[in-house]
């Protein structure tokens, strides 16, 4: 009885060296496309019923630039609003409109950025296909019901830019 | 803070200055680069930053160039094209690294344009970076800066206040001791002319004398000179006789003795005499007695 007790403690002994191990592979990923606000947008207010980026209107658009390490590995999915992310209380429905296109390019061959866009809905899509800057401006505007004065107050709308891997 | 400040000030003239220059292009497409760099020695050029817009037809060709001739030889030493063929026109944003490329290089500036369509709203930049004060004389505020019109000589003059006790105190120092060296550098010039005047008298009796340093001796000119007279035999022979010693008493002594007046001679006198105060009477006017005579 001793000696099964011996045993199996020998046994539980070779059992326990023989169990495997766990390996942690760790590896960190830096984003080859960096988005980085560029011109904060402001509404021109040309007339009552209309907030305009514009500058014809008054108003700055705002301007976002992608920076792209490595071509064609990702894609730039800019949306304009199409609510105030803060604004006094509308009694009225808002009609949106809006867009995006390039500002300025390092490289010529971003000049080809606009003309094979996608757009749908509030959202352009952009292939980034040539390595180094874009700078994206998008124009929006917000008219009020049916030629109606927006009511005094601060208004803020949110444009959104991603960079999206392909 | 101290020793951070101490640091700071000791690293002065070493630390490297960067900078952006202006928009080369402000003034037109065409710039002196001596007009846009700054002129400092060691100056590099870092990187050109240029932007401009394309005004032009998707379709037509279009190439535009910035660059700048070089300096020190043929061709460009910087020179970016765009190509902006089958492309709509855009905004363009440009870093451009040019590798620390030193300011003597860099000659005039341009964009050219290439093909159809034209360029607007450029700018062109030069980042640049220097060390200050590695030419101590391109700053007046680097250490060890000499002013080469010695205006901060003058400035320091200028600041002097003149009417202070101490001031005139110390001119009045001043002077005296101008007036002293002056003084004392007239006292041995003095010395010296009167040193030198007695060498050369001295010098001039011993040679009279014969006490000149050489005047045992028989000068080489006399040992010429004798030589010479020698072999042409010119010099009588008594020259080289040996002349006997010993007294030589006279040979036939007076004797002492009256010696009478010589009557001839006296006759002579005497009519010597006559004549003599007939001269001064006539000077005088008086008619010679005739029992003088």
């Amino acid at each position: 009885m001793i000696k099964k007790t011996l045993l199996l403690l020998a046994l539980g002994t070779f059992a326990s060296s023989a169990i495997a191990e766990d390996m942690e592979v760790v590896g960190n990923v830096q984003s080859k496309c960096v988005v980085t606000p560029d011109t904060a947008g402001v509404y021109g207010n040309p007339s009552p019923d209309k907030l305009d980026s514009d500058p014809a209107s008054g108003g700055v658009d705002p301007i976002v630039r992608y920076d792209v390490i490595q071509a064609s590995y990702y894609k730039a999915k800019i949306t304009y609003p199409n609510a105030f992310s803060e604004a006094p209380a509308l009694a009225d429905v808002v009609n949106w409109t809006g867009d995006t296109a390039t500002s300025q390019v390092s490289d010529t061959g971003m000049s080809g950025y606009d003309a094979a866009k996608i757009e749908y809905d509030n959202v352009t899509e952009f292939s980034l296909t040539v390595a180094g800057s874009t700078w994206f401006k998008t124009e929006t505007l917000a008219e009020y019901g049916y030629g109606k004065a927006f009511p005094a107050g601060v208004y803020r709308a949110v444009v959104t830019a991603e960079c999206i891997a392909i | 803070m101290l020793a951070l400040l101490v640091y700071s000030c000791s690293s002065y003239s070493s630390e490297a200055v960067y900078g952006t220059t202006g928009n080369a292009a402000s003034a037109g497409y065409n710039w002196v680069m001596t007009n846009v760099l700054p002129q400092q020695l060691g100056l590099s050029v870092n990187s050109v930053i240029y932007q401009y817009t394309t005004n032009k037809i998707a379709e037509d060709n279009m190439l535009v160039h910035v660059q700048n001739e070089n300096a020190r030889g043929p061709g460009y030493i910087f020179r970016e094209t765009d190509d902006w063929s089958g492309l709509p026109g855009n905004t363009i944003n440009k870093i451009v690294p040019v590798n620390m490329i030193d300011i003597s290089y860099w000659g005039n500036g341009s964009i050219e344009v290439e093909g159809n369509g034209t360029v607007s709203d450029a700018g062109v930049y030069y980042s640049y970076q220097y060390i200050p004060c590695e030419d101590v004389q391109s700053d007046p505020t680097c250490p060890g800066y000499v002013d080469p019109t010695g205006a901060s000589l003058v400035e320091q003059a200028i600041a002097v206040d003149t009417s202070s006790e101490e001031y005139i105190q110390n001119e009045i120092d001043r002077k005296a001791n101008l007036k002293s060296q002056k003084e004392e550098e007239e006292r041995e010039e003095r010395q010296r002319v009167a040193k030198e005047k007695e060498e050369d008298i001295r010098d001039s009796l011993e040679v009279l004398l014969g006490l000149d340093l050489g005047a045992s001796l028989q000068r080489a000119e006399d040992t010429l000179l004798h030589n010479a007279l020698m072999a042409t035999n010119y010099l009588p022979r008594s020259y080289f006789m040996a002349i006997k010693g010993g007294e030589y008493p006279d040979a036939e002594p007076l004797k002492d003795s009256k010696l009478p007046d010589s009557k001839r001679g006296l006759r002579v006198g005497l009519a010597s005499e006559l004549k003599h105060r007939q001269l001064v009477d006539l000077q005088y006017g008086n008619q010679p007695k005739e029992d003088q005579k």
